[in-house]
This record gives structure tokens, C-alpha cells and sequence, in this order.
């Protein structure tokens, strides 16, 4: 089979929404699944998050938090194709640029901070 | 040559060309390096051969201030002094570390690291070191696990240790002293007196003293004080018949700047990926074992944040146990131990590390959690002091009185040591780094397991002014001719590392100037 220059493009042009579409809905899906579960596990995540709500009554609902996460930074509205991993970009961001919480002695970056307050609201 | 000083007569004078009063690692480093010189030495011990628990009680003393171990616990009263329970860490101090710097009040050495580079090198085959190399490239050892973690941050580095055997002067280095043409070793040798001349320009005699009340006097043309850093002040403190307020005190300064280094748990390390994290190179393979490395802060960092020098050591252990200070694992019952298994042939494993196993086993596979513990200078500080007690010792002489004091400026350090070291951990993806509960309120207040590594520096200070410090940069004491101080006592400020490299290294100088100067 061979591909016309028209049918070509149609298929690049499908395959950039594809990607746009999964780019956009990926923070949606990790964004309350932080990675330092993986690195403390839940009960600890869980913890911190109920420090930093505690701590920080405006960002205490999982609204409030999503909002914070995605209004802290630019990178959602970024290029898509070079953004795959806009939550974990945040995150180095966040570190390199000092935006760095202590919740319950442990040294976080912002996002991350939000991250667990967030996994603290969905898990009983 | 010995002798037991218990078998001289009451009212013997011994004379001789120099006098080192103390026969510990600065002591008995001094004396060997005037073996087979035409300098008559007279090397005084206050202890005997072995651990006698009447010599040791002579260093009980009272403690103000913030809590520390017992001093009769913390340093030794026999031929080899501390050395004869020391751990044998082993590591350089900084060029930092005797800079001026204007975050740190009295800081600031006479000397450069480059002056003790030469006598570092001999120190290392003293205290039976590998070779002068403190990189961490120097001591890969053909092992690609042993790699730095935080290669590429400009806050931490990796600073190496190494470890001495430990090598105990007492045993190690009896042989040199005692078959030595021109040395003469007297122990239970107690000085209770330094004597100047009338116009205190110079010291003429040490009058010692027995248990029985027998005395003798040495004189010589020029006297060392090795009697450790709180006995050293203690002595010039009580010596006081002729100068009120002790000899070579004129500006109120022996005794001051008492320091410490502390180490503390102080937080805690997840590692992020720990299947692909390497961390061998910062593994404690025990007593002697393998070079191991330590997270430190880099020198501009110190400046940038205004802090103090400090490392931490990495080891792997499980999240939420309980760990010890140094003062609380090794406490006296442990230390009395660690002698018996050395006295009775080191058999079987040193009872310090069945302590350290006896902890909780790790999960299998490799560790994802660490334990941090802080090793920090404490600032200089005046108020940090040795004065002397009301109490007296079976000898007559009063009781050292420790007053050991911080400052804001130490805890703020390593708290924010430690807010660094999670910024570049996070930064880099290593881990995550969680500080303890004590370090994160106010800079004033310390825990109940507050601790020190049984590093006592400071007391007769190293300066050019008299003013600043009890000893120039010779460790010659301001405004006595003929009198020295061999050992941490001179430190100007504690540096990071535990001290004894660099007491040898220190007390190699002083043993070149003495035989320099005749």
C-alpha cells in the first residue's frame, strides 16, 4: 500500500490531536497518583498530604488543589509533543527554582506537596 | 628509658632538655619524632601502662551547661591517652576551615591548609593510614558501585574518610619510647603545677605529685602540654599561685572556645530508585575497614548560606527505627566493652558491631531508606568554656568544670544542611530527605540525646594575637618562652572532620619547630 501526499497528511494531522488529546488528559490522571508513592508508599503520602491541608486550609479541597497544581504553572499549556511528562516537569521545575515545602520534616517540592493532599482526599 | 615515678624519691628533681607532659597521640608523637636526637626528653604520663580506675577518676569533672558524656568516660588517663579507645576516623580538614569567615565569628586560623599538607602525609603512616589521596576518584578501588551520589550538584560533594586500624600509641609505640637512647618515660607522672620564674615570662618546673603525697619537680629549658584539650586547660587554669587567674591567661582566654563536633541523627533518605542508586562508597565496613565517603557542603555553599562545615553519613536502615546519637550507642557500658574485647585478643566480633546488627533486619533487596547523621563544627564560641571546679581531685587539684555552650549559628547550619540536601536530592531525582522533628523548631533549643563525638578542641586557641588566642601559630604559649601545646587544644575552630589526622599532623609541626629552634 502506498500513501498519497493528502492521505498523509490526514493521518500526521489525526496523529498530533491523538497526541495533544493524551497529553491533556495525562496530568487529570496522574495528578493525584504522585510518584512518591512508589518512593514512601501510601500511608506515608497519605500523612503528608493531611500536613500540608492542614497547614494550608485554602488548598484543603480536592478542587482547590487541582486548580493550585495546574495554575502554578505554564507547562500544561506547553507544546505537547515535547511535554510528555508535564506533572514530573513541574516537579523538576519546582526544585530547580526553589519552590521547596516542608511537609512533616520531609523537603518537597510544591507540586509534589499538592500531589499528596490530593492522594489524601481520594483514599479513605 | 621508664620508670615508674611511684619508685622516686620525695623531692627529686629530674632535669632535661625538653618536657611533655602527657603521653597520648600528640605526646608520644612529639617524643618519637626527637628519637635519636641530642634533645634529652622527658615524656611524663599520668597513667600507668594500663586502665587503673584511680588515674581515671582524676579526670571526673562537673558538668553546666548543656548535657556531655562523663569526662572521666570521654578521654583516657593511661600511656596511649584516647588513643586507646578511639575509632580511628581519619580525614583532612578543609582550606575553608581555617579561612577568616565573616559568617562565623572567631573564626579564622594563623595557618593554611597548605603549612599542614607535609605533616599530614607523615600523619597518614602514623596512624597507619593508606596514602595521602582524599579524592573520591583515588579511591574507587575498581569497584563501578563506588560512585558518588549528587555528581553534578555544586551544593554537596563526597569527602572521603579513612580509617586507622585504630592504631593505639600505647601499644603501637611503647616499644619506640621505652628503648629510646634519649627519651625518658615516667609514668604516674601526675603534673598538678606548672612554675614560671618571678616575672612569669617562662615556665622553670612541673611539680608532680603521687597518691602517697610524695613530689617531685622536672625542669627543663621547655615544656609541651599533651594532656589533652580539657586537662591541658585545667592545668594552666589551676596553676595559679603565681598568677591568680592561671598561667598564660593573661587575657582571659584558656579555657574558652571549648568545641565539639556534633553527631546526631538528623534525617532521613529515600531514595527514589533504588535498584540503580549505587551507594557502596558510603558503606562503614567497621573497625579499619574500607575508605567511605560522607555527603559534605561545598565551601561556596558555606559562604552562599552563611553556614557552618558539615557532612552527613549515609547507612542504610529502616524508616521510623529509632537511632542513636554517638553519646547514646556509645555509651560506658559499650566503651568498657570495646576495652575488654581488645584487652582479651579481639575475639570474636567488637561488641559495637553485635549492637549495630542487633537492629531491626532491613527488608530485602537493595535499601531504599537511609538514616542520616549530621558531623558539624560547632561555631567558636567564648561562653563554651573549661573553668574550674569547687571539687578536688585525690591529688589537690581542682576538678575541670564544663560549660560547653552553642550557638544559634550551629543548629541553624545544620537545618539548613539539611533543607539543601533535600532541594539537591529532589532536584536530581535521587531521593526525597526528611528532617527530624528537633531540627525544624527554633535554633536554641537542642534534644535530650544531644551529642558530641568525644571531640574536645579549642581551650588554648591558636592566634597571632594574644588577644584572640592562647597559643601563636607555633602552639607556643603568648608571653611564656619556653611553653607549647601539643594537641586539639590549639584547634582555632573544629573543622568538620574528627580531629585526630590532623592533632598528629599538628603535633608533627610542632615536634619540626622544637627541633628547629635548638
Amino acid at each position: 500500500m502506498t500513501l498519497d501526499r493528502r492521505r498523509f497528511l490526514q493521518l500526521s494531522a489525526l496523529s498530533v490531536v491523538a497526541t495533544l488529546a493524551d497529553s491533556a488528559c495525562q496530568p487529570n490522571r496522574t495528578i493525584g497518583l504522585p510518584e512518591l508513592l512508589g518512593m514512601l508508599g501510601p500511608d506515608r503520602v497519605r500523612e503528608i498530604g493531611n500536613h500540608y491541608r492542614s497547614a494550608t486550609p485554602a488548598e484543603s479541597t480536592a478542587d482547590g488543589l487541582r486548580a493550585a497544581i495546574f495554575n502554578s504553572q505554564s507547562v500544561f499549556s506547553g507544546f505537547p509533543l515535547i511535554k510528555h511528562d508535564p506533572i514530573g516537569d513541574q516537579i523538576r521545575d519546582d526544585y530547580a527554582d526553589g519552590r521547596i515545602v516542608l511537609v512533616d520534616g520531609w523537603v518537597l517540592s510544591l507540586t509534589e506537596a499538592r500531589q499528596c493532599a490530593l492522594f489524601s482526599l481520594s483514599v479513605a | 628509658m621508664h620508670t615508674d615515678a611511684r619508685t622516686l624519691e620525695n623531692g627529686a628533681v629530674l632535669e632535661g632538655d625538653l618536657c611533655i607532659v602527657g603521653a597520648g597521640a600528640s605526646g608520644i608523637t612529639i617524643a618519637r619524632e626527637l628519637n635519636n636526637t641530642a634533645v634529652k626528653v622527658l615524656l611524663l604520663e599520668g597513667g600507668g601502662f594500663e586502665f587503673e580506675q584511680q588515674m581515671q577518676d582524676l579526670y571526673r569533672g562537673e558538668i553546666v551547661g548543656q548535657p556531655y558524656f562523663p569526662l572521666q568516660a570521654a578521654a583516657l588517663h593511661y600511656f596511649g591517652g584516647t588513643t586507646n579507645h578511639w575509632a580511628g576516623f581519619c580525614s583532612t580538614y578543609d582550606a575553608i576551615d581555617f579561612e577568616k569567615r565573616d559568617w562565623v565569628p572567631h573564626s579564622g586560623w594563623p595557618i593554611r591548609r597548605e603549612d599542614l599538607d607535609p605533616f599530614y602525609v607523615r600523619a597518614q603512616k602514623i596512624l597507619e593510614l593508606g596514602p595521602y589521596k582524599y579524592d573520591v576518584g583515588d579511591w574507587k578501588m575498581g569497584d563501578p558501585d563506588r560512585v558518588p551520589l549528587l555528581e553534578d550538584s555544586d551544593v554537596f560533594r563526597t569527602k572521603m574518610w579513612q580509617f586507622s586500624p585504630p592504631t593505639r600509641f600505647g601499644t603501637k609505640y611503647r616499644n619506640d619510647i621505652v628503648n629510646a637512647r634519649n627519651i625518658h618515660l615516667y609514668t604516674h607522672a601526675n603534673v598538678v603545677e606548672v612554675e614560671a620564674n618571678e616575672g612569669l615570662t617562662a615556665v622553670q618546673a612541673v611539680r608532680i605529685r603521687g597518691f602517697d603525697g610524695k613530689e617531685f619537680h622536672v625542669r627543663a629549658k621547655r615544656f609541651v602540654l599533651a594532656c589533652h584539650t580539657i586537662q591541658n586547660a585545667r592545668l594552666l587554669l589551676a596553676s595559679n599561685r603565681q598568677a591568680r587567674t592561671g598561667l598564660g591567661n593573661g587575657n582571659d582566654l584558656v579555657g574558652r572556645y571549648f568545641m565539639e563536633h556534633f553527631e546526631m541523627p538528623s534525617g532521613e533518605l529515600a531514595l527514589a530508585k533504588p535498584e540503580m542508586t549505587k551507594t557502596r562508597l558510603y558503606e562503614f565496613s567497621g573497625l579499619g575497614g574500607t575508605p567511605r565517603g560522607e555527603l559534605a557542603i561545598t565551601p561556596a555553599a558555606q559562604r552562599e548560606h552563611r553556614i557552618l562545615h558539615g557532612t552527613a553519613s549515609v547507612e542504610a536502615g529502616n524508616y521510623g527505627e529509632p537511632v542513636k546519637s554517638t553519646f547514646q550507642f556509645i555509651d560506658t557500658v559499650m566503651m568498657n566493652a570495646m576495652r575488654a574485647w581488645e584487652k582479651n585478643g579481639r575475639k570474636g566480633p567488637p561488641p559495637i558491631a553485635a549492637a549495630a546488627a542487633a537492629t531491626a533486619p532491613r527488608t530485602p533487596g537493595p535499601p531504599r531508606f537511609f538514616h542520616l547523621t549530621t558531623r558539624q563544627e560547632q561555631a567558636p564560641n567564648p561562653d563554651s568554656r573549661v573553668t574550674l571546679s569547687t571539687e578536688k581531685d585525690a591529688l589537690g587539684v581542682p576538678r575541670a568544670r564544663l560549660d560547653w555552650r552553642l550557638t544559634n549559628l550551629d543548629k541553624r547550619s545544620m537545618r539548613i544542611f539539611y533543607h539543601l540536601l533535600g532541594r539537591e536530592m529532589g532536584r536530581t531525582d535521587t531521593g526525597r530527605v526528611q528532617i527530624r522533628d528537633w531540627l525544624l523548631n527554633d535554633d536554641k533549643t537542642w534534644p535530650g540525646f544531644i551529642s558530641g563525638g568525644w571531640h574536645h578542641m579549642g581551650t588554648t586557641r591558636m592566634s597571632d594575637d594574644p588577644k584572640q588566642g592562647v597559643v601563636d601559630a607555633n602552639c607556643k604559649v603568648h608571653g611564656l618562652a619556653n611553653l607549647y601545646i601539643g594537641g586539639a587544644a590549639v584547634y582555632a575552630t573544629a573543622g568538620a572532620v574528627n580531629p585526630t589526622l590532623t592533632l598528629v599532623a599538628l603535633s608533627l609541626r610542632l615536634a619540626d619547630h622544637l627541633k628547629g629552634t635548638g
